[in-house]
Parts: C-alpha cells; structure tokens; sequence
C-alpha cells in the first residue's frame, strides 16, 4: 500500500487494530449506517478510536444538512475535534493514534480530509466504486501530495458483503422508478 | 516601480491583466501518441482508387479511422505525388526483408504503381484540440473534429469583455473575502459561489481553518450555500466577510422540493487558488456548474496533482478555468509564504 515514512509507519503498527478490535468496533459502525439507511440517507456510519475510546461517531447526513460534504467521516471527525478540544488535548497527537472504522472505503473527499487530520490507519468494510479515494477510483490515502497531511493505511474487506448489500438497499429505494 | 498596493485598486476593472484558460483533461492535453506504419510511394496515380479500395480490405486500420490512408507528397523534387498507408507495422507478417512482396500477398493486392515501403509515424488516436491536430499532422494528415469552444478558449479568447468584467468583479469578492480571512489570523483564500443565470452571489466565504483544520474556503462555502437553501450544519456568524443570500425568492416560494435547486447544480464557484484533493471532491459531490481559479497550488487537484473535474469513472463533470486575476492572486500566496517564513524565523 504504497510507500510511507519509517516513523509514520512505526506509529500506526502500535495501535494497528487487532481482529477483537476490528470485531467490535466495525458492528458498532454497521449500527450507525442502519441508522442512516432508516433516515434516507447513504448508508455508512463509521467511528473514530482513540486509545480504545470511541472520540467521534457518524453517519451520513447529506439529505438533512443540505450539504453535499457531510459524509459519516467528516461528521466524525467534526466530533472528534470537539472531543479534542473540550478534553484540552492537541488535535495532531489525537489524530496520530487515532483508528477510523468505516463500512464503506472512503471517498476521494474524505480520504484527503484524513490526511489533513494525520489519521493513520482506516479499516473499511466493502469498496467504494463510484467515488473510493483509498484505489478504486484514486488512490489519495498513498498520493504523493506533501502539502496534504499524512498517507494512511487501510485494511479493508471486513464485512464487506453486508456493506454492499445496504448500499444496494438504498439506491433501489432512491430510484424513483421503484417507488 | 509602482507600489503594489496601488497598482491592485487602481486595476479593478482591468480586464485585459488577466487572461483565463481552460484546465482540459489529460485526453486533451497530453502529447500526441505515435505508432509506426509502412507507407509507400505511389508511383502510378492512376492506380490510387483501386490501391485505397484493396489495401482498406486487407489491412482496414481498425480505430485509427482519424488516419487518412493517402497523403500528398509536397513539392521539393518528389519523384512521385502521392504516398499511401500499406499497414501498421504490428500489422505486418513476421519478416525479415520489408518488401512490398513480403507485406502483400498478390491475391490481396496487385502491386502496380506501388513503390518499396518504408517506415513512418502515424498519430495513434484521434486529435481532441487544435494543438493536438496541429501536432499530429505534422506527422501523418490526421481529420479533426474540431469542439469550436475549446478551439477558442485555448485562445484565451472564450469570454468577451463583459463576461469578463463579470468574472472580475467575482473573483474580487473572493479576493477581499481572503484579505478579511487573512486580517483574522487565516491562510489568504476566498472563494464566492455565483448563481449565473441571475448573476446573483450565493455564497462569500474564506479559509477559517485556524478555528477547524478542515474549514477551506471552499468547505466552507459549500455550506453556506446549503445554509441558503434552509441547511447547512455551522456558523460562521463571527466572521463577517462569510455570508451567504438566501435563494432565489421565486424557486423558494414555490414550495416544490423538485423546483428548489439540487446543492450547488448550475452554480459557479471562483477561489483565489487552486481547490485541493478534498475541496475539489467536495465540488463533484456538490454538483458544481464551473470552477475559475486564481493560480495553481502545489497539491491542487483541478489541474496540478489531478483532475478531478475530468475524472474518468465520476459522475459528475465540470468545466474548469484558471488564471481569473491571476496576478492578485498570486501575490496573496505571496503574502502567505513570506508570513510563514518569517514566523519560522521568529
């Protein structure tokens, strides 16, 4: 998964996530994109894990906001700003040993906000045809873009067909054909 | 030497410091492709319709159809007037002496008129732009369906003057926008979203990302304009020079949701520079008209690092030009890097 800095790469291998992790917090990201598929929205839901502590949390909410951009990872990373800030800890040493768990590879949008933050390390459920930034349509999270953050590592296929089987759920009942 | 400050509110309507060009995709802007080709000499012009007819059945050049198989052979003591395209060289049987013999099976294609072959270059796809024509032709005449629009704003020539006084006065929204964001402790970046069917400014906004790493001016513009549509999900009501104005009164009165315009659908965004990765995604996903930029960025994604608006696979594209007051513009990066350094310093 492309190339990475000996430093950066030796801090995402201290927290890499374990299968128990993976396991537990992956269910909890399914639980946010049911939520998001029962309110019409796209369904992914993702969560943010900072020292086995649940920082921020989302799922889509495109629809509701009006805003285009408001995919469950920057609803996410939203809160765990605020986390950072009412914890009056610094946002970059957060970020640096912070996981993201997401049922859906990022967006080429998200992928790049991640790197702004200095995520390490995403593990995402299925692929993301139309729009992946992690390989399927760019590879943002390995780019060579030094004046956007950090590349991060993904680790991916964790549940995917239950993913794509909710995507698919929800572009069936977008169509207005299928009304 | 002129101060600079004077020279930028002595030029605001100075339309001719500035020319915008389009950001094409890599079809359109990359050098032309060659594959080599046997041609040969014709040395019987009587002969040509009935070598084209043969020669197009044995050896068709399948998806080369921009490639004319005859070319005139200009002046200069040429011993003969034409030369014809026998076949492409991966076309060839596997031989050692290139002869027209060894290239043509006589039941295929008689050789009278033909001289011995030899080796040119031929254009491998079909010309997109008119540099692209110009190129390939050098090489082999090449046909060129020609897009006019692109043609003349490769030019520069697209807008005319009113346009681009327009345009101007646009990309002086975002201009000011990025000195107040500045003024605040900001990186110098401001952007205005412009519905230009009504010529109306939805949306003014700067880089605010000293309060919110992820607050781009593009970012934020985006939610302003959902802010103006009844959603949005921030404030920014402690900094003045981000404002938005509600829609358009007769699309919100109606009611309907279908006659409310979709997020950003037909609307044009002008940023002092180049959006990055994230930015330029977040236009895609917004369903943005057009993008005029100032000048480049070193990571920017609508022409540096990538293009997003040309992305094969999206579904969504748009149109994409750069160079809107370019030397303004530039000068407020200018600002910025000369900042940094010296806080470095300090």
């Amino acid at each position: 998964m492309g190339t990475q800095g000996g430093s950066e790469a030796a801090a995402a291998e201290s927290f890499y996530p374990s299968d128990e992790d993976r396991e537990k917090w992956m269910a909890n990201a399914f639980d946010m994109a049911r939520d998001a598929l029962e309110n019409g929205e796209v369904p992914v839901g993702c969560l943010m894990v900072y020292n086995d502590e649940v920082v921020g949390k989302g799922r889509n909410e495109v629809n509701e906001t009006k805003n285009a951009t408001r995919h469950a990872e920057m609803v996410a990373l939203d809160q765990l700003l605020d986390w950072c800030r009412h914890s009056n800890l610094d946002v970059r040493s957060v970020c640096e040993q912070t996981a993201l768990y997401v049922t859906v590879e990022p967006c080429i949008m998200c992928a790049a906000a991640l790197r702004l933050l200095n995520i390490p390390v995403v593990v995402y459920g299925c692929r993301n045809e139309r729009f992946g930034g992690c390989g399927s349509v760019l590879e943002v999270s390995s780019a060579n873009l030094p004046q956007t953050g950090t590349t991060f590592k993904c680790v991916s296929g964790h549940r995917a067909e239950e993913a794509v089987e909710m995507l698919k759920t929800f572009y069936k009942q977008e169509n207005p054909n299928g009304d | 030497m002129e101060p600079q400050i004077k020279r930028w509110k002595g030029s605001a309507c100075d339309t001719d410091s500035w020319v915008a060009y389009p950001v094409l995709s890599d079809d359109q802007s990359q050098d032309v492709e060659l594959i080599e080709a046997f041609a040969a000499p014709i040395v019987d012009k009587k002969e040509t319709s009935r070598l084209i007819r043969e020669l197009n059945s044995l050896y068709p050049l399948n998806g080369l159809q921009h490639i004319k198989r005859v070319r005139a052979c200009k002046g200069k003591g040429s011993p003969h007037p034409l030369e014809v395209l026998v076949c492409l060289v991966s076309d060839a049987p596997d031989v050692k002496d290139v002869s027209i013999g060894s290239l043509l099976p006589s039941d295929g294609v008689r050789h009278d008129g033909l001289g011995e072959p030899f080796v040119v270059k031929v254009p491998a796809r079909p010309p997109l732009t008119r540099p692209q024509f110009e190129l390939a032709s050098k090489h082999w005449p090449t046909s060129f369906h020609e897009d006019k629009q692109v043609t003349v704003a490769l030019r520069g020539e697209l807008f005319s003057p009113p346009q681009k006084a327009t345009m101007h006065l646009y990309m002086m929204s975002a201009f000011t926008a990025a000195e107040a964001g500045k003024e605040m402790g900001m990186e110098a970046v401001g952007a205005v979203v412009v519905n230009p069917a009504t010529q109306r400014i939805i949306a003014v906004g700067h880089d605010c990302r000293g309060d919110h790493p992820l607050h781009h001016a593009v970012m934020v513009c985006i939610d302003l304009v959902a802010q103006s549509q009844g959603g949005g999900c921030y404030s920014f009501d402690r900094y003045p020079a981000c404002r938005f104005t509600s829609s358009d009164t007769d699309t919100f009165k109606s009611g309907e949701a279908s006659s409310q315009p979709y997020i950003c659908t037909g609307y044009d965004l002008y940023v002092t520079r180049e959006p990055c990765v994230m930015c330029a995604m977040a236009l895609v996903h917004s369903r943005i008209g057009r993008v005029f930029y100032g000048t480049a960025s070193a990571d920017g994604a609508l022409g540096t690092k990538f293009k997003i608006h040309s992305q094969k696979d999206l579904n969504h594209r748009f149109e994409v030009y750069k160079g809107v007051l370019s030397k303004q513009c530039e000068d407020l990066k200018g600002l910025e890097s000369h900042n940094r350094k010296q806080s470095l310093e300090d």
